[in-house]
């Protein structure tokens, strides 16, 4: 009985203090977003002073001023960069599953080869292609394009790795060659029979390659000179760079706060098949 | 064979939906006689739009949209996207055409000095009879070929705080003020002054560059692309890091928010040198917390800062417009009026200038009722556009932002903080030799 | 059997139709300009101002060029694959230790944390967060009148500001956390899963020789776990070198201090920006990947090998 006493009393302390170690993270994960947003509340001048997580009153205030300024248009910003997360979210899940059905349920010549080739490629780092990217942009004057940044997502060898797996591991030919019975099309299978299968797949490539996509910075700054091109990640780079003087903190957080919103919120809503996606195919990192 | 179709057709429609959130600005070419309908300008800050959308955007003709590309200048990002621009201005369709750029004194060589830029003369602006001969000189090719204009005047002047000097000097006369100031040696003495006071003398170790490098004797590369430094450089260096060293200023660039905090209701620092732009829009603080505390006089030597140039690009096809606008900037006595006394502009206009330097009634409330038009109007005939070269953005932003490091003690020794330099050079200019 | 054969045979022709657009666009949009990238390399061809100069064709001069030591006697590229790698070390290996203590906590048994679900949720978010927005975060909270110097005064640990990003050692340490912070999360959870996998029986017979909780860790959890570290080790190291968006932001695009936390991927923005300087930045491309395919093949090599 002492012994058991004891063991609980172990237990309960582990507990805790296994509890406090994982709050201790959790907070820190939460505290600069908390910070953001209780900052985007307060004035300039409420800034300055004296630091307190209390919200300020302002948070309207600034949500128009950051939302109107001309130098850097955010309202525009965010379109360009929804414009092209989205269609490159789209693109790329779509042909992923395509190509990765194309391997999957057929037999053809080379399809060993070619599939090694894909895998072989995963392995290049998309920086290095991005000097001769950028020169042929120029070359072809295509800068200040968005679809420039959405096509290539049509081919990207790690989504198509994942779709892969999961099709081996989901799809029943029965089903394909059920379908085959029926007389449909090839094509109209895969848009019938296998897209919904790979529903769960799909949908969290697409929120990965969204947010990918919505947050990519490199190519887009190299490529995207026109104001009223620029996507959201440029923006918080013209804002570091951007004449102090001028500046005011609460709008600067509002900016802030309105670059990571978006993401945030989906994020919320779907955490937990984003959680699974992580580690089904442990392909994406 | 159908359902091939019906790929091809997908495609062409995920296509076309891309390319139609893409491009899509083929609007017809103008007819011949016709100008241009969009008037593109580009810019690196909005400065200049204010003043035109006030006074010139009611001329622009029915049908002529105006279209501004402001990219910031840091790190010669505006350069870059100009560049660019103005590089495939021949291929570039009607519309985006590049019709006016604005160019800061520091790099505006590199565009007079090419065939990027056109002959204003032959688009009929001929009258600088008024404007002052540094700006027409530093819009000119070494031939003389008048390619652009500036619609402003930059002499910049020590700007001090009243009621520092009082403590400091007894006074805040700015005559006074500047008989006490007007040389380094009697800068550096009321420095250790205010230092004993408690106050700053400046609230950047940058604030005096301008004063040196626009005075310097030597171009930053010679006639073989050698970089080299000028006597005026070492000495600024030298100065700032003394003052830094003796607590007379602060690590902080001139835009650093540091620096602002001092113009304020609780600021220790003294001067700060600017022309009118300066002190008028980037000294926020210092009108919200401290208006009227301040006054302006030549101080140690005469510079000028910054100045905005509108240029005329080759190939623009909108030459009247933009010949309509570089005339009324400069010789529109109503605009450049209108400039002084609503927007606290020392304009390039000289006749209006000594008019409002000599009306009695005018003061600035910002500078406790000295009228700032009479003091520019004086330095301005000491400006000098010299020894500039191409390379004069980068190589001012690129020497203070390394020699900082150094100040705050980030970097070791000055050795150090050359070949961060030069490096950086290297990378933006790599024709410049560097030692 | 001989029917399905010709059927097979019949559709081969949609396998090649299904995988064209993939490497349609994978050849003109990538692969194309990789290799161009790699000819690039061996041309001076840059532009300054209005002028360009080139293409020339130079052999290995742009390789020289940034592999000769400058006047202090280092080697501009080396020092800044040194800076990279030390801020993805200084940040990885606590994120490595953290995500292995965290996904021990909760996968096991005996603590039984509740609220898995809503935890993981919150330390995988930092990594959805826009890096160039997290690091304009940052450098305000962190700047000589940001919160960080403000919650320190109050404190009255200080009475001067302290410049967190003109010192090498903040400014790399804060590069380093904000990766950290970014990336904990992510490992954690690919380690559950890791753990998850193991074959429960293993456990259950180590508890019945009496095991201790260390030596099952040691002896069972971790040889178990090595692929999967294997992956995310290189993974990260990989992500680590193309480190970008925090430091170009934190740092205005000049690696400040000292060019400490100045990137690889920075110098070749740098060159890439401005002065479309495309044989240097070809040249940095191509040193990236050599560097990249090395050390994933000696970390591979050596972490497999230590069985």
């Amino acid at each position: 009985m002492d012994i058991n006493k004891k063991a609980t009393v172990r237990l309960t302390i582990s507990r805790i203090l296994a509890y406090a170690f994982v709050l201790f993270f959790c907070f820190m994960c939460l505290f600069f977003i908390l910070l953001l947003v209780v900052n985007a509340t307060k004035t300039n001048f409420q800034l300055q002073g004296k630091f307190s997580l209390v919200p300020g009153t302002n948070f309207l205030a600034n949500l128009k001023s950051a939302w109107t300024d001309s130098s850097i248009n955010i309202p525009r910003g965010m379109i360009n960069s929804f414009i092209v997360a989205l269609t490159t979210s789209v693109l790329t899940t779509y042909f992923s599953a395509l190509t990765a059905y194309g391997i999957h349920a057929y037999d053809f010549r080379f399809k060993k080869a070619i599939f090694a080739f894909i895998l072989g490629v995963m392995m290049i780092p998309t920086q290095v292609n991005a000097v001769g990217f950028v020169q042929l942009a120029y070359k072809f004057n295509l800068t200040n394009q968005l679809w420039l940044l959405i096509i290539p997502g049509i081919a990207a060898p790690a989504v198509f790795f994942y779709m892969k797996q999961y099709l081996e591991a989901t799809l029943p030919m029965e089903m394909v060659e059920a379908s085959r019975i029926d007389g449909s099309s090839e094509f109209t299978t895969f848009n019938r029979i296998v897209l919904p299968i790979m529903k769960p797949a799909i949908a969290v490539q697409m929120i990965f390659s969204f947010v990918e996509s919505w947050n990519n910075f490199f190519l887009p700054s190299l490529l995207l000179t026109e104001a009223e091109k620029k996507t959201v990640p440029m923006m918080m780079f013209q804002l570091r760079s951007a004449d102090y003087s001028k500046f005011d903190l609460g709008k600067m957080y509002m900016f802030i706060l309105l670059a990571v919103l978006p993401v945030v919120v989906v994020y919320l809503l779907v955490s937990k098949s984003i959680i699974k996606g992580v580690t089904s195919g442990s392909v994406k990192g | 064979m159908k359902k091939t179709i019906s790929i091809v057709l997908v495609l062409l429609l995920v296509l076309s939906v891309l390319t139609a959130c893409g491009g899509g600005n083929e609007d017809p070419a103008p007819a011949p006689g016709e100008e241009g309908k969009v008037f593109n300008i580009y810019a690196w800050n909005e400065e200049f739009k204010g003043f035109f959308d006030k006074y010139y955007a009611d001329k622009i003709p029915e049908g002529v949209e105006v279209k501004w590309t402001i990219v910031p200048s840091d790190n010669g990002a505006y350069q870059a996207a100009l560049d660019e621009a103005l590089l495939n201005q021949d291929a570039a369709d009607a519309d985006s055409k590049v019709d006016m750029f604005l160019a800061e004194a520091d790099y505006i060589l590199k565009y007079t000095n090419s065939a990027a830029t056109q002959d204003i003369e032959a688009l009929g602006v001929t009258d600088f009879s008024n404007t002052y001969a540094y700006t027409v000189e530093a819009a000119s090719d070494a031939e003389g070929v008048v390619k652009g204009v500036s619609f402003q005047c930059c002499p910049s002047a020590l700007i001090y705080r009243r009621s520092i000097a009082k403590d400091v000097l007894g006074t805040d006369d700015p005559a006074e003020v500047q008989a006490a100031l007007d040389s380094w040696e009697k800068f550096d003495a009321v420095a250790a002054a205010a230092k004993d006071k408690g106050y700053l003398m400046t609230a950047s170790y940058a604030e005096t560059y301008r004063v040196f490098s626009n005075n310097v004797t030597t171009p930053w590369v010679d006639a073989d692309n050698n970089l080299q430094f000028d006597k005026n450089i070492e000495i600024w260096m030298e100065q700032a890091e003394r003052y830094v060293k003796n607590g007379y200023t602060l690590t902080e660039g001139i835009w650093d928010a540091g620096k602002n905090a001092e113009m304020g209701k609780d600021g220790k620092a003294m001067c700060f040198f600017g022309p009118a732009w300066y002190f008028n829009f980037c000294m926020g603080p210092a009108h919200d917390e401290a208006m009227g505390d301040w006054a302006i006089c030549q101080g140690p030597a005469a510079h000028f800062w910054g100045g905005t140039w509108l240029l005329a690009p080759a190939g623009s096809d909108n030459p009247t417009i933009l010949a309509d606008i570089m005339n009324t900037f400069i010789n529109d006595e109503e605009v450049c009026e209108a400039l002084i006394r609503n927007e606290s502009q020392f304009t390039n206009n000289q006749k209006v200038n000594e008019k409002v330097a000599n009306d009695e009634t005018y003061a600035s409330e910002f500078l406790g009722g000295q009228n700032d038009v009479a003091i520019f109007a004086e330095l301005a005939k000491n400006i000098k556009f010299q020894n500039q070269t191409i390379y004069d953005q980068y190589m001012n932003e690129g020497l203070q932002t390394y020699f900082v490091e150094y100040l705050k003690g980030s970097v070791a020794s000055i050795e150090q903080v050359m070949n961060n330099f030069y490096t950086y050079i290297n990378e933006k200019a790599p024709s410049v030799v560097t030692p | 059997m001989d029917n399905k054969k010709k059927k097979s045979i019949s559709y081969a022709k949609w396998g090649y139709i299904f995988i064209i657009p993939f490497f349609v666009v994978y050849f003109i949009f990538a692969l194309y300009p990789t290799l161009l990238t790699v000819y690039n390399s061996f041309f001076e061809n840059y532009r300054e101002g209005l002028v360009q100069v080139g293409p020339n064709f130079v052999g290995l001069q742009n390789y020289i060029d940034l592999l000769t030591p400058g006047k202090d006697g280092t080697i501009g590229i080396v020092r800044y694959f040194g800076n990279t790698m030390i801020m993805w070390i200084i940040g990885s290996v606590p994120q490595f230790v953290f995500a292995l203590l965290l996904a021990l906590v909760f996968t096991s048994a005996r603590l039984k944390i509740k609220g898995q679900g809503v935890m993981k949720s919150v330390i995988y978010m930092p990594n959805m967060i826009m890096a160039a927005a997290f690091s304009m975060l940052f450098f305000s909270v962190f700047s000589t009148v940001g919160p960080a110097n403000q919650i320190l005064a109050a404190m009255g640990i200080l009475d001067k500001p302290i410049d967190f990003i003109s010192i090498k050692t903040s400014a790399r340490g804060l590069v380093a956390f904000m990766n950290f912070l970014m990336w904990f999360g992510n490992t954690t959870i690919m380690l559950i899963a890791g753990i998850q996998g193991i074959d429960e029986s293993l456990f259950e017979s180590a508890r019945i020789d009496g095991a201790k909780s260390t030596r099952v860790f040691f002896d069972i959890t971790l040889p178990l776990l090595r692929p999967i570290l294997i992956y995310v080790f290189i993974t990260s190291m990989i992500g680590g070198l193309r480190m970008f968006d925090v430091p170009q932001v934190l740092s205005k695009g000049i690696g400040m201090p000292d060019r400490s936390t100045f990137t690889v991927v920075m110098l070749l923005n740098n060159y890439l920006g401005g002065s479309k300087n495309y044989g240097m930045a070809g040249a940095v491309s191509v040193l990236l990947f050599i560097v990249t395919a090395i050390l994933s093949i000696f970390v591979f090599k050596y972490l497999n090998k230590k069985e």
